[in-house]
């Protein structure tokens, strides 16, 4: 236990547990995206990319999916539009991150704003929110720290597919997204803890799979508003309570 | 690739502002206990809305049956386990482990 007296020393300390605390509860997620990172960094180079354009990518636009989707349009000779079109359709869920976070973040620097939006992700989100549920409060530190961690991980792992480059062979077709769909089932089965979050969760999950099968582009996020205002609008016991 | 610089930078441009977007204090947008209570259902529904097709379509991709799609059965078998255990690192090491020995042997 830090001594009362010195109160600087705690409050360092303090961050200092934070962020412990936040490397650990991401760690597991950004396991199941490095394969995801070897993929980005194998394909950049089979696509005709520089080494130092493929870490680049990971660098600057730092989302999996997004880079992936460019990556394949790159190798069909697709447009420009096409690819910021479809960037933007996988990246139109962080709209709802940044959202949550608004309240949050509202009174804090512009650079400390920049620097969470930055290093905001669907993983960083998943334990940042977790967090604030248990602690009722948000926590830079925490956010910084959690995000900074996946960051560092994506891009070790896309720099290690830039050098295995074209000796890997057929990377596509083991399955790698069985990877994320693990991890993301790990971070929602523990979020069901009342009537409302299992409809949101059931709604969005049968909407995924049938508005797929017509649109597969919109389906994410489409499905995701389904599951939201379903969840809204279930009555959990404990609110009528209130 | 003369286009590469012009597609990095936009699609930099892209992500930032999807992820900044309501942190900027001159987008009015008031937060009442309506939406908030909406935006609470956000990561369960993204996250399921990104796991769901995987399980239940990926034999669709990889050409297997539906019922002894590795997809399929590591899927409910980590759900399982995530009911069970509370650790996420077990749970993704579980599940990922269950997908890969299946792959092996299918």
């Amino acid at each position: 236990m830090p001594s009362k007296t010195a109160i600087a020393g705690e409050s360092v300390s303090s961050d200092f547990q934070t962020m412990k605390q936040a490397i650990v509860a991401i760690f597991p997620l950004s396991l199941a995206v490095v394969p995801w990172g070897v993929l980005c960094g194998s394909l950049a180079i089979n696509v005709g990319l520089t080494p130092l354009q493929a870490q680049l990518m990971s660098l600057l636009i730092f989302a999996g999916a997004a880079q992936l989707a460019a990556l394949t349009i790159m190798g069909a000779v697709g447009s420009l539009s096409s690819m910021f079109s479809s960037t933007f359709v996988i990246s139109s869920r962080h709209l709802l991150y940044s959202a949550v976070f608004r309240d949050h973040v509202r009174k804090s620097s512009f650079g400390l704003r920049c620097s969470i939006a930055f290093f905001l992700t669907d993983e960083m989100f998943a334990v940042t929110c977790a967090y604030i549920v248990k602690n009722k409060r948000f926590s830079p530190v925490y956010a910084l720290s959690s995000g900074i961690t996946f960051y560092v991980i994506w891009n070790i792992s896309t720099f290690a597919g830039i050098v295995a480059g074209q000796h890997i062979p057929n990377l596509e077709h083991l399955g790698l997204e069985f990877a994320i769909a693990a991890t993301f089932i790990a971070i929602v089965i523990p979020l069901i803890k009342n009537k409302s979050t299992m409809v949101s969760v059931v709604t969005s999950g049968l909407s995924a799979i049938i508005l797929s099968v017509f649109m597969k582009e919109y389906a994410l996020i489409a499905a995701t508003f389904i599951g939201m205002i379903c969840g809204y609008l279930t009555k959990d016991k404990e609110s009528i309570n209130e | 690739m003369n286009d590469f610089w012009l597609a990095l930078l936009g699609m930099t441009c892209i992500t930032f502002s999807c992820r900044y977007f309501f942190f900027s204090t001159t987008v009015p947008f008031k937060l009442g206990p309506k939406v908030s209570r909406l935006l609470s259902y956000t990561a369960p529904s993204v996250m399921t809305a990104m796991w769901v097709p995987i399980v239940f379509l990926g034999h669709q991709e990889s050409g297997s049956d539906f019922i002894t799609s590795p997809f399929l059965i590591a899927g409910i078998a980590t759900v399982i386990f995530s009911l069970l255990i509370k650790n996420t690192l077990a749970v993704v090491i579980f599940g990922m482990s269950v997908f890969a020995l299946l792959k092996v042997f299918f």
